[in-house]
C-alpha cells in the first residue's frame, strides 16, 4: 500500500468501515511508515476533538427542565392510552341489580388487580432504582477519571492498589496484571501510568490509569455490595460477562460490566466504539480474576 | 371477566413498553437534541423536533428491531420529520453544484493539524457546506455507520461515503488554512 492510498482510506479505517483484508494492509503499511502513523494519530485526535467540541458546545446542551418535561409527557402519553383502571360492570343501572356472588367476584377481581398493579409498580421501582444506581456509579467513575487521572485533583490521598487490596478488597491484588498483561496481547499500544485506590463520594474504587492510543484511560473497579446492578438480573447465579456502553458524561465514554459483587468501568475520551472495544478486550481476563476471588472469599 | 383481565394486560403492556423505551431510547435524547439544534439552529424548534421524534418513536417502538442501533433509528425518524417540514426548501439532501465544486478543489491535502482547540474545530466545521457538515457530524460525532447515515438521509451509501470523505478532507484543509493564518496547531 502506498501513502496516498492510505490517506484516502485512513478515516474509514478509524471508523471501522473497512474489510479485514484492507485493515491488514493498513496495519502492514503503518508498521514501516512513521509519517502515516503520525497522520493517523493526528486524524484520530481531530476526530476526538471534533466529537468533544460538538458534544460539549453550550448551545447543544439540552435544558434539564425540557428533559424532565419530555420524560413526563411521554410517560403520561404511554399510560394515558390504557383503558380505565376501574372495572366496567355493564351500565350503572345493571350494576345495581348485581347479586351477592357477583359483588364477591368483583371484590376478588379488584383485590387481584390491586395486587397485580402493586407487583408491577414494585418491579418498575426496582428497575428505576437499578438504573439510578448504574447511572450514579458511572457518574462517579467519570468524576474519578477526570479528577484523579486527568487533573490529579483529589480530596483524599490515594493509596497503593496492592496495599488497598490487602486492607479493603482482595480483587485489587494483581488487578494491574489482570488488566494489562493477561489480556492476551490485545492491547499492544497500552502504556501503564499508575494504579491506586481512592474514595469518591464515600465509595472506594480500585483505579488503574493507562494510556491507549495516546489517550488517558481509567479502569475502575468497585464493590457494589450486592448482585447484578448493571443489567438488572435478579440473582447472583445469572451474572455473566456482558460489556455494554453504559454512559456518556462530560464528553467521556463509559463502558461497563459486572461480576456478582463488583462493577467495572472503563472511562476515556476515546470514541464510543473505541472505548467499548477496549473494554471488551480487557473484560475476559479481569472477569476471570475478579470472579475467581469472589468464589474463594 | 368484567374487563379486568384486559385492563391488567393493558397496564402491564403499557408499563413494559414504557420501561423498554425509557431504557433504550430516552438515553439518546441529548444526542437527538444536538442534531436537532444543528438542523433547526434554534432552541425552541430543536426542542419541538426532539419531542416529535420521541413521540413518534414511542408510538412505533414495536417496530424497532432490538439489538440494532436505537440512536440511528431515532435519528432516522428525526430526519424524516424534518424533511417533511422542510421539503419545500429542499435544504437537507441537495448539494449544490457550487458545493460539489468546492469539495473537488481540495486536491492537495496538507498534514492534519494537531493540538487544535474545540473552538477552532467548531469554527472550521461551520465553514463547510451544510451537506458535508451533516455527514461528518453523523459519522464522527454521533458514530453512525455509513449504512445508518444513508438510511437516515435517504441517499445511497455511495453518496454518503463520498460526502464523508470530502467533508473530512475539507475540514482538515480548513483547519490547516486557519492554522497557517492564525499560527495555531502543529502540523503533524
Amino acid at each position: 500500500m502506498q501513502c496516498q492510498e492510505f490517506r484516502e482510506i485512513a478515516d474509514s479505517y478509524l471508523g471501522n468501515e473497512l474489510i479485514v483484508e484492507t485493515n491488514h494492509a493498513i496495519i502492514s503499511h503503518l508498521e514501516y511508515c512513521a509519517e502515516c502513523r503520525r497522520e493517523l494519530a493526528a486524524r484520530r485526535e481531530l476526530r476526538t476533538r471534533l466529537r468533544q467540541a460538538f458534544i460539549n458546545a453550550t448551545e447543544n446542551q439540552m435544558r434539564p427542565e425540557f428533559a424532565e418535561r419530555l420524560n413526563t409527557q411521554l410517560h403520561t402519553r404511554t399510560l394515558g392510552k390504557r383503558p380505565n383502571r376501574v372495572a366496567t360492570v355493564g351500565t350503572p343501572r345493571s350494576s345495581i341489580r348485581l347479586g351477592r356472588k357477583s359483588w364477591l367476584a368483583i371484590a376478588a377481581c379488584l383485590l387481584l388487580g390491586m395486587t397485580f398493579v402493586m407487583i408491577v409498580v414494585r418491579q418498575k421501582a426496582s428497575f428505576i432504582s437499578r438504573e439510578a444506581t448504574t447511572t450514579e456509579l458511572a457518574k462517579s467513575a467519570v468524576t474519578d477519571h477526570r479528577d484523579c487521572a486527568v487533573r490529579f485533583r483529589l480530596a483524599e490521598k490515594p493509596i497503593d492498589l496492592e496495599a488497598a487490596g490487602r486492607k479493603y478488597d482482595p480483587v485489587y491484588i494483581n488487578l494491574t496484571k489482570a488488566v494489562l498483561t493477561e489480556q492476551g496481547g490485545a492491547l499492544s499500544d497500552a502504556e501503564f501510568v499508575e494504579a491506586h485506590s481512592c474514595v469518591l463520594e464515600g465509595r472506594r474504587f480500585g483505579h488503574l490509569v493507562f494510556k491507549y492510543h495516546g489517550r488517558l484511560v481509567s479502569f475502575l473497579v468497585t464493590d457494589t455490595g450486592g448482585p447484578n446492578i448493571i443489567n438488572g438480573a435478579d440473582s447472583p447465579a445469572l451474572a455473566r460477562l456482558e460489556v455494554t456502553p453504559c454512559s456518556q458524561l462530560e464528553g467521556y465514554q463509559v463502558s461497563c460490566f459486572q461480576t456478582v459483587r463488583h462493577a467495572v468501568f472503563v472511562v476515556s475520551d476515546l470514541s464510543e466504539s473505541e472505548n467499548l472495544a477496549l473494554a471488551r478486550a480487557l473484560a475476559p481476563s479481569v472477569y476471570a480474576h475478579i470472579t475467581g476471588i469472589e468464589r474463594a472469599v | 371477566m368484567f374487563g379486568s383481565a384486559s385492563t391488567r394486560e393493558s397496564l402491564v403492556e403499557s408499563e413494559t413498553r414504557w420501561a423498554g423505551f425509557e431504557a433504550e431510547a430516552m438515553p439518546h435524547a441529548p444526542s437527538l437534541f444536538r442534531i436537532a439544534m444543528w438542523l433547526t439552529r434554534n432552541q425552541p424548534d430543536a426542542e419541538d423536533l426532539v419531542q416529535e421524534t420521541l413521540t413518534e418513536g414511542l408510538s412505533s417502538f414495536h417496530r424497532f428491531a432490538h439489538g440494532t442501533n436505537c440512536r440511528a433509528w431515532l435519528i432516522s425518524i428525526m430526519y424524516h420529520r424534518q424533511s417533511k417540514k422542510k421539503r419545500a426548501s429542499s435544504r437537507l439532501h441537495l448539494v449544490s453544484d457550487a458545493e460539489e465544486f468546492i469539495s473537488e478543489t481540495v486536491a492537495f491535502e496538507p498534514p492534519t493539524p494537531q493540538n487544535v482547540t474545540d473552538e477552532e474545530v467548531l469554527h472550521a466545521l461551520e465553514h463547510l457546506p451544510r451537506a458535508f457538515q451533516e455527514v461528518v457530524i453523523l459519522a464522527d460525532v454521533e458514530e453512525l455507520s455509513y449504512k445508518e447515515i444513508a438510511a437516515a438521509l435517504d441517499v445511497p451509501v455511495g453518496t454518503v461515503m463520498s460526502r464523508i470523505s470530502r467533508g473530512r478532507k475539507l475540514l482538515r484543509a480548513e483547519l490547516a488554512t486557519y492554522a497557517q493564518a492564525h499560527g495555531f496547531g502543529r502540523a503533524g
